[in-house]
């Protein structure tokens, strides 16, 4: 408490002196509170209790305004039960006074629980026991329509105090859009004792606003300066109507000021958009990336089109979706054709523990797309790695059989994968807000393309799967198990796409088909970028993703974003047939 | 690129030739015949006339992949672009039978989608619609025109191989996204449907429908015949020769000094505008036309019926679209969770095991027959 109001309740303690004992205590608290040693400043629950006891309503209005700006939830609960008529004055043995509040359902004879109004506890009689009351046979706490008001902005002010940033932000905003003069003191003196950055710069702009309102042209001015240094979009409107106002009764460096607010404001904008523009284009980007990088591998290393690639991205997403109810509840499904049942426990985690679900999904989605991969590999690929053309078509088939086993097994609507807390907020930072989920799948993207890299180049497999990729024939006379090197390659690729299949669950839906919304994209980054060439991947990936962002920025229509995308990757494969990086070659086909 | 070596059940083309006309010949002439006298049902005859008009697609699918080595996955799309041509027609014939026109809340006569959207006015470029004469032209000209510039581009920079079929297929679905917007006016997912004239017969009277359907299958049968005459004539010149040397390997086909760029302009055109007479004869017998028909799936499907049937051959194709989509006809009614798991297994099955397709199996089995004969331990 500010040392303004220990001396008003000085003051106040000392009219009211004769009234009642109660008060003398409080003038003690008011004098020792001179000495910092000894200060105990009154709580809110305290004023309030002062504000019953006085008789004069003009006092009791002045002690409730001086609650002005304070956060303790306990006077909206006050207030509260003070309007509904549940304060009442308990009369102790002793003489003095002690306002209560009293809760609970009545009992049979009609008493209720009585809780002290000063401190919140229970009344309690000389013995220690809780007492029960009679409301009818107390004085009720009295209030007239005045009272009521002044309870009234207070309540609507309490946020401004409130301990949690989010709804004192809130509040302050709410205060400064309504542009009442009267709430300027309380903002101002809320950002004497304000500590935090963010809440700074909101009262800043709440006063602006508030002051803005203001008949005095330097007033006026002198708020639309901090508004245009602020540049807050928010108050755009506001800004816009008082220029139209400044216009309409002719003052024009009012009115230039507002526009040089407006400009300002414009500016800041443009320039959160493009950098909101340029995250999502890379976020965008490097999902395409998590996607196509698999295809990179089974596509451009190994030349097969792997039409299913799509349903190992299914497979990556719905492991996750079976890890996260195992780590819940457990889960029950049947296998189609086969009918078994097959149920799986839950381990029934909680809390972290049960967060932690999703980084245990992605090893699992890895693994297991992985090994169909590989299944899918030594049952129809290897038969086709001379007729690259016909690999589409049997794979399509594998792709077709995988969804509907899919549908069978999960049934065909969207399954829920929750977000795990650590992907699931956002950081807002120069007004541009970064989700948690994108910048984990950027990072996560750095992460994998890094990893593909030391496993291609640094490694002995990597070396291996290089030569049986350049050329299978010559690498197996030299004694490489070629047949091996070509389903683990394959296994990689696809557990490449299951890792993908990990993180869409967190931006898009999964269910049996989602693997159809990133095929065309994945062939088309791999084609773009230069078939065989890793890092044609990556540039590929995140310009496609750049442009398609920005497009959508100009076009505010996704669709026709997509579509011109399309056309402009098919005329610039007029300009580069073979891709932005395409391995050099004289040999012909 | 090598094609897979497909043991012929005919010994020659012209014999080939002359089993598909009559049997299209003997359906023109059969179903109709027996439909009108009760024999068979209304619903076999659209049922059927869907078929050929897969036929025709299959058979464009052929021209290309089969005869000149182009896997094309977008010939849904023609088929479909087609069918929106000849829809439009149809579409704005329906005039005055229109729901909203019968509760008189469309005035200026436009399709019921468009008053839904709240269009007030018909867009400028479906005017010329209202003539029979534009919208067959169109399905020519759209179709074609859009190959003719696809295909100009892709063979000019030598795309080819797999690279065509991914941008083919990439194409398909850029338009089908194209063709979902409702801001197109081409009736976003619903299509077109609810058909009332064609020509001035009814498709959905009780007494002059069927005739009109018949009608079509007849249309329909007849050609898919011409069709099957055409790619018969070609495969004879010394154009269809050079065609299938470009499949076989184009390289050396460019180095003797052909420009086999424009060879395969001209069959990509001709192949789209197949696949479009095709889709434009399918939407009145099918009664809708929506974005579905053009997914890429739908394409690849295609690619799958001649696969099935034999590739590089004349009946193949068509066997193949008839066959499979009877078979789907029945599937999907008595094994509804299983169908895509048979089609997937059947692509699956004619890749691995019969490359030649079920053109190729009494060769195959004539083959076994004659070394089981020969066998020393039976004699």
């Amino acid at each position: 408490m500010s040392d303004n109001q220990l001396i008003h309740s000085f003051e106040l303690g000392r009219k009211s002196f004769f009234r009642s004992r109660l008060f003398s205590l409080v003038v003690v608290i008011g004098l020792l509170a001179h000495n910092p040693a000894m200060a105990a400043p009154e709580t809110a629950r305290e004023t309030i209790v002062r504000a019953i006891l006085t008789t004069d309503n003009g006092q009791k209005r002045a002690i409730i305004g001086s609650l002005a700006g304070q956060g303790d939830e306990a006077i909206r609960e006050l207030f509260t039960a003070w309007r509904q008529d549940s304060l009442f004055v308990y009369l102790a043995p002793d003489g003095t006074k002690i306002p209560v509040e009293l809760t609970d359902d009545k009992d049979a004879n009609g008493a209720q629980a009585a809780i002290r109004v000063d401190n919140g506890e229970p009344l309690k009689d000389a013995a220690g026991q809780p007492l029960r009351l009679v409301g009818t046979k107390l004085v009720a706490v009295e209030h007239d329509a005045k009272l009521r008001h002044t309870m009234r902005s207070i309540v609507d002010l309490l946020d401004l105090g409130s301990p949690l940033l989010a709804k004192r932000l809130r509040a302050i905003q709410t205060v400064g859009f309504t542009q009442k003069p009267d709430n300027l003191p309380v903002l101002q003196a809320r950002s004497q004792i304000e500590t935090d950055a963010e809440a700074k710069l909101a009262l800043r702009e709440a006063i602006a606003l508030i002051q803005l309102a203001d008949p005095s042209d330097t007033i006026k001015l002198k708020a639309l300066d901090e508004l245009r240094e602020l540049h807050s979009s928010s108050s755009y409107d506001v800004i816009k109507t008082a220029q139209a106002k400044a216009v309409a009764s002719a003052k024009p460096e009012v009115a230039a000021a507002a526009g040089a607010a407006l400009a300002a404001i414009d500016h800041h904008k443009s320039v959160v958009k493009f950098f909101g523009t340029l995250f999502r284009g890379l976020s965008a980007g490097s999902i395409l990336l998590v996607v196509a990088l698999g295809l990179a591998i089974t596509f451009g290393l190994m030349g097969v089109i792997n039409m299913a690639h799509g349903e190992m991205i299914t497979v990556g997403a719905y492991a996750t979706y079976i890890t996260q109810n195992v780590f819940g509840e457990g889960m029950n499904f049947t296998l189609p054709f086969v009918r078994i049942a097959i149920h799986l426990p839950g381990l029934h985690l909680t809390g972290w523990a049960y967060q932690l679900y999703f980084l245990a999904a992605i090893p699992i989605g890895f693994l297991s797309a992985a090994l169909v991969g590989i299944a899918l590999e030594r049952s129809v690929i290897r038969f086709l790695y001379r007729r690259p053309l016909e690999s589409l078509l049997a794979t399509f088939g594998v792709s077709l059989i995988l969804q509907q086993l899919f549908k069978l097994t999960f049934g065909s609507n969207n399954v829920n994968v929750d977000s795990p807390i650590y992907l699931s907020s956002n950081w807002t930072f120069f007004d541009i807000t970064f989700d948690w989920s994108r910048i984990f799948v950027i990072g996560f993207a750095v992460v994998i393309v890094f990893g593909v890299w030391l496993a291609l180049t640094k490694t002995p497999l990597g070396l291996l799967i290089r030569c049986v990729m350049q050329n299978r024939t010559m690498a197996a006379c030299m004694g490489v198990r070629t047949e091996r090197v070509n389903m683990l390659t394959f296994g990689l690729g696809s557990g490449l796409a299951g890792l993908a299949g990990v993180f869409v669950t967190q931006l898009g839906t999964v269910g049996p088909s989602m693997g159809q919304e990133y095929i065309v994209d994945s062939f088309m980054t791999v084609v773009v970028g230069g078939v065989g060439s890793i890092f044609g991947t990556v540039v590929s990936a995140l310009g496609i993703g750049l442009a398609d962002q920005s497009i959508q920025q100009i076009l505010l229509n996704p669709v026709l974003g997509k579509i011109l995308v399309l056309i402009a990757i098919i005329l610039f494969l007029q300009w580069r047939p073979t891709g932005l990086f395409s391995a050099r070659s004289r040999s012909l086909d | 690129m090598s094609s897979p070596d497909t043991g012929r059940f005919f010994r020659s083309r012209h014999m080939e030739f002359a089993v598909v006309g009559v049997f299209l010949a003997l359906l023109t002439v059969i179903f109709p015949v027996l439909n009108a006298h009760g024999l068979l049902s209304d619903y076999m005859i659209s049922l059927w006339g869907k078929y050929l008009c897969y036929a025709l697609l299959a058979l464009s699918v052929d021209l290309l992949w089969g005869y000149t080595g182009l896997l094309s996955l977008g010939q849904a799309l023609f088929f479909s672009l087609g069918g929106y041509m000849f829809g439009m027609y149809l579409m704005l014939l329906i005039g005055p039978l229109g729901s909203y026109a019968k509760a008189g809340q469309n005035p200026a006569g436009l399709p019921d989608f468009m008053v839904f959207l709240g269009h007030t006015f018909l867009p400028p470029f479906w005017r010329p619609f209202h003539s029979f004469g534009f919208a067959v032209m169109m399905v020519f000209a759209l179709p074609g025109l859009l190959a003719l510039v696809f295909g100009f581009l892709a063979f000019r920079s030598r795309i080819k191989g797999v690279y065509f079929s991914i941008l083919t297929q990439a194409l398909t679905y850029g338009a089908m996204l194209l063709f979902f917007q409702n801001d197109f006016t081409m009736g976003g997912n619903n299509g077109f449907t609810d058909f009332k004239f064609i020509l001035g017969h009814s498709l959905v009277d009780k007494i002059a429908g069927p005739a009109t359907m018949r009608g079509l299958f007849m249309v329909t049968s007849v050609v898919v015949l011409l069709v099957s005459l055409g790619c018969y004539w070609l495969n004879g010149t010394k154009f269809g020769l050079v065609r299938q040397a470009i499949r076989d390997g184009e390289n050396r086909v460019l180095f003797s000094g052909y420009a086999t760029a424009n060879y395969k302009l001209f069959v990509f055109v001709a192949a789209a505008i197949i696949a479009a007479v095709g889709g434009a004869l399918f939407v009145p017998q099918a009664g809708i036309i929506n974005p579905d028909q053009m997914t890429p799936e739908k394409s690849i499907e295609a690619v799958v019926w001649v696969a099935v049937g034999g590739r590089g051959t004349l009946i193949g194709p068509i066997i193949g679209a008839i066959g499979i989509n009877a078979l789907r006809s029945w599937a999907t009614h008595a094994y509804p969770d299983s169908w895509l798991i048979i089609l997937g297994a059947l692509f699956l099955g004619v890749v691995l095991f019969l490359p030649g397709g079920v053109v190729s199996l009494p060769p195959k089995l004539m083959e076994l027959w004659r070394r089981y004969r020969k066998s020393p331990d039976r004699s």
